[in-house]
């Protein structure tokens, strides 16, 4: 493949060109309810280019190699239109060139396990939640994504790396008469299919949290002092404040870039913020970002204070600051975005009852529902949670939607949990989805959450 | 695709092959500045195959992997998934102008520069920062069966979304305009927005409670979802709907009344035939706030034992690979029938409440329920019938059968908007959390 590559490649003339090529091996099994609806394994491909000229940045993906010489006609056009329009002209950071072929460890190779045991393992966990009586229907995939890349530069870099993603995940929902509720359910990761093969707690308790979603009350509206278990913070410290680490949302926003820069304070000082997709056997584990950069270990804020940055070669020379290694694609279909790894808050000293002990008066909240940012502010959902008062769990609450504020909230942070949980399954809509994006926090309180009720 | 047709037929009892061919070119600008330009030109096949009333499936974007195709959907037959319907024959697909030829004028140089005109207005308008997103594509369709259906399709767009955005926020007003090629963005529209994002320019705690709130068409998918989701074949088949009994009986406000009519072809991306060849109609959804009619594709409407209705679509909530998804029963060409007020009367018309700019979070909560819980990204605060700044950190919620009972006026004209093409829509007595 980098023969076929440096072939396209050695057809451009421009300062700097890349190319990533991917074949993204996809299997695919869901049941709805109690019937399979689909189930089998497809293979595509495609091609990123990107060329920067005279200060001209452009990308252009391609599916059919025939179409390579329009690709790189519309890029080296596209990048001329940058060069006469751009306010300024854009420069790369500088990056060693590698030459390196990464396939991550794998506990048991999904490509080694046929797919009716991926079919008789996902129906398993589909029936078990199925089983409980008031368990109206299910949505339950398996998905298994092979992404092979080879990715070279003019500049000397060539980079093979494998990206292998598994996950049984989906939706279980219950209903009572009018009444329809559902919690998500999901398990998986970077590291091989082992970790699917011991999740009947996670989906007997989902099942039954489903269940006990019926007699549960709707949560207050209004402000409220709440303890948020680690999924759910993991999402919130994504939308809260990890999409603001990305250089590229900020670059041209000047009110933003302002109150992000490095130095300011953001939280308590008891809040230090990390995303390092170097971690490996976790979700958002990679070596290399799809521009050939090494991915690293980033502080993004330490005692509160905003201490770094997730970047782009592009963005990295703007602002000035080090290289992250964290722009990364869907697939074959998009050029890189800076994208989050693995963010995470570290942990402090608190264990659980410690933390109920501090909270007092005020709710326990779980397990995320998706989540957004407008920047200033943003939401989260929790698919359950229970009130607390003095200190005890008391009855189960639903319909907790969250608001927060990016220059508030981590400043709410009041006490740290010791027990760090990383996400299993992930999924940001950044454009293009990432099911790689990986979270997680201890236990935390955060005082004065806005939440909306019904 | 014919060899792939007799290859594919000599393994089944039916075939089916859509092939997808599109080319796009997205313009992007932030503050003034050329910021990105991006292309895409991007072919794939996917195919279906039924054989002992089951069906296969499988794609590609590499049309020299036929026999890898064909094997795929051969293999995917062995999880026995169910098909209890038939490839449909369609001879008979209406002709709609859905391609305008002047879009293979409407270079990115030309998008450049109408940005750049934007830029050089806008100043005059508003101190605030504008952000434009701009898109052209051309899409071609084929869907061939082995039932004889032949259908060919050609699309053009041209999106173009113009952003003002609230200092220490990626949170402002927004605007999209829909064409099937380049048209230059009317300045009034342009005026209208920057107009609103003045009054909001003042930041407001206000007191939270019950009160008018006025969704902006931009906002109102939020709703929209929660209908979509209770509508559909699937939801219906799987009792995630709570309208499944309610066919005939009034569900909302008797000023709603929302249709589906893929045949628009003034709009872009009319269908004359959904994503499997089924002839698309106009639907009436909601009439007068009573539920008419349902929505399926094939499968689910043989699951139903009812007609497909055409709205089987290969689509997603989230951005996805079209090659990739099974046709599923979706609602594309929404709108919702205009009232009689201009947008400033409605305006006027509230006491006390909350226009909805920005919805936050319109994807999570209890979406087959109804229910919403959405984040203001901004809200803009009115009392006495004028706005007096804009509202953060506060959240409105209720549930969508409940407030859409409570419709106090719609405007009279539609927008282009995310899900379709909506008015303002005015609410009464809609829950609303703040800070205070």
């Amino acid at each position: 493949m980098f023969d076929t590559l440096k072939s396209i490649l050695s057809k451009i003339q421009a300062e700097y060109a890349d190319i990533r090529h991917e074949i993204k091996k996809e299997t695919r099994i869901a049941f709805n309810g109690k019937e399979l609806t689909e189930i089998g394994t497809n293979t595509t491909d495609g091609y990123v280019l990107r060329i920067l000229h005279k200060g001209g940045f452009s990308s252009v993906a391609f599916t059919d190699p025939a179409n390579h010489e329009r690709a790189i006609r519309t890029a080296l056009e596209n990048a001329d239109l940058m060069t006469k329009f751009a306010a300024h002209p854009v420069v790369f950071k500088s990056t060693d060139i590698i030459k390196d072929e990464y396939i991550p460890n794998l506990i048991e190779d999904p490509r080694k396990i046929t797919i009716d045991e991926k079919l008789q393992l996902t129906r398993r966990y589909n029936e078990m939640a199925l089983n409980n009586e008031k368990v109206a229907t299910t949505n339950i995939n398996y998905v298994e994504l092979i992404r092979e890349k080879h990715f070279i530069s003019t500049e000397g870099s060539e980079i093979k790396e494998e990206l292998i993603t598994t996950r049984i995940s989906g939706l279980i929902t219950s209903r009572d008469g009018n009444l329809i509720q559902n919690v998500r359910v999901g398990a998986g990761g970077s590291n091989g299919f082992a970790i699917l093969k011991t999740q009947e707690d996670r989906f007997e308790k989902k099942s039954r949290i489903a269940v006990d979603l019926l007699k549960a009350q709707p949560v207050r509206g209004g402000r409220h002092n709440a303890i948020v278990n680690q999924n759910l913070g993991g999402v919130f410290t994504h939308e809260a404040f990890g999409h603001f680490s990305e250089a590229d949302i900020i670059e041209h926003n000047r009110s933003m870039r302002e109150k992000m820069q490095i130095g300011a304070t953001l939280g308590s000082d008891i809040v230090d913020i990390v995303d390092d997709p170097t971690l490996p056997n976790q979700l958002g584990h990679y070596k290399y970002d799809d521009e050939g950069v090494a991915a690293q270990r980033t502080q993004l804020l330490k005692n509160g204070v905003v201490a770094g940055r997730l970047h782009s070669r592009r963005t990295a020379a703007a602002f000035q600051e080090p290289l992250s290694g964290h722009c990364i694609a869907e697939d074959y279909r998009y050029a890189p975005i800076i994208r989050m790894g693995t963010i995470f808050i570290e942990p402090g000293a608190n264990d659980f009852d410690t933390l109920l002990d501090k909270l007092g008066n005020g709710l326990y909240i779980l397990d995320a529902k998706g989540g957004q940012t407008s920047g200033e502010n943003f939401t989260f959902g929790a698919q359950y949670g229970y009130l607390v008062e003095n200190g005890k769990l008391g009855k189960m609450v639903r319909d907790i939607n969250i608001s927060g504020n990016l220059y508030n909230t981590l400043k709410n942070i009041t006490a740290i949990g010791n027990d760090l949980q990383l996400s299993q399954t992930g999924g940001c809509g950044k454009g293009q989805t990432n099911i790689r994006s990986c979270f997680g926090t201890p236990h935390l309180i955060i005082n004065d959450l806005i939440i909306g009720g019904v | 695709m014919d060899r792939l047709m007799t290859l594919a037929k000599s393994h089944s009892d039916q075939v089916e092959l859509y092939f997808l061919e599109k080319s796009q070119n997205s313009i992007d600008f932030e503050d003034a500045e050329l910021n990105d330009i991006k292309s895409t030109i991007q072919s794939g096949i996917t195919m279906r195959i039924i054989k002992d009333h089951k069906l296969g499936f499988s794609y590609t974007k590499n049309f020299h992997n036929e026999k890898e195709l064909v094997e795929n959907a051969v293999d995917s037959l062995k999880g026995g998934v169910e098909a209890r319907f038939d490839f449909p024959l369609n001879k008979t697909a209406l002709t709609l102008n859905t391609y305008d030829s002047a879009i293979e004028q409407a270079t990115n140089t030309r998008i450049v520069n109408e940005c750049k005109r934007i830029y050089s207005f806008m100043p005059q308008k508003t101190n605030g920062q504008v952000n434009i997103g701009a898109v052209t594509a051309t899409t071609k369709i084929r869907i061939m069966n082995s039932a004889g259906t032949d259908l060919l399709t050609k699309m053009s767009h041209y999106f173009i979304t113009v952003s003002i955005l609230y200092p220490g926020s990626e949170a402002g007003l927004f605007r999209s305009l829909a064409f099937k090629s380049f048209e230059k963005t009317d300045d009034q529209y342009l005026s209208d927005l920057a107009e609103l994002y003045n009054k909001g320019e003042r930041e407001l705690e206000v007191t939270g409670g019950r009160m008018k709130v006025l969704f902006m068409p931009e906002t109102l998918y939020a709703l929209i979802w929660r209908l979509q989701s209770a509508t559909n074949g699937e939801s219906l088949y799987h009792q995630q709907s709570p309208l499944v009994d309610k066919l005939g009986e009034k569900i909302f406000d008797e000023q709603l009344t929302i249709i589906d009519n893929p045949l628009d072809d003034t709009k872009p991306h009319a269908r004359a035939y959904d994503d499997e060849g089924i002839a698309c109609k106009e639907l009436s959804i909601v009439d007068k706030g009573v539920l008419n009619n349902f929505h399926y594709n094939l499968y689910y409407a043989s699951k139903m034992n009812t007609e497909p209705t055409g709205h089987g679509f290969k689509t997603s909530r989230w951005p996805g690979d079209t090659i990739s998804m099974k046709p599923s029963p979706v609602l594309r060409h929404l709108t919702i029938r205009p009232g009689g007020k201009e947008f400033w009367q409605l305006v006027q018309d509230i006491d006390r409440g909350i226009i909805v700019c920005g919805a936050l979070g319109a994807h999570s909560g209890n979406i087959p329920n109804g229910d919403f819980s959405i984040g203001l990204a901004p809200g803009l605060y009115v009392e006495k019938g004028e706005i007096t700044g804009r509202v953060k950190d506060a959240m409105i919620s209720g549930n969508i059968y409940d407030v859409m009972q409570r419709v106090i006026d719609i405007e009279n004209r539609v927008h282009a908007a995310y899900t379709g093409y909506y008015p303002a829509v005015l609410f009464g007595d809609v829950n609303v959390a703040t800070k205070s």
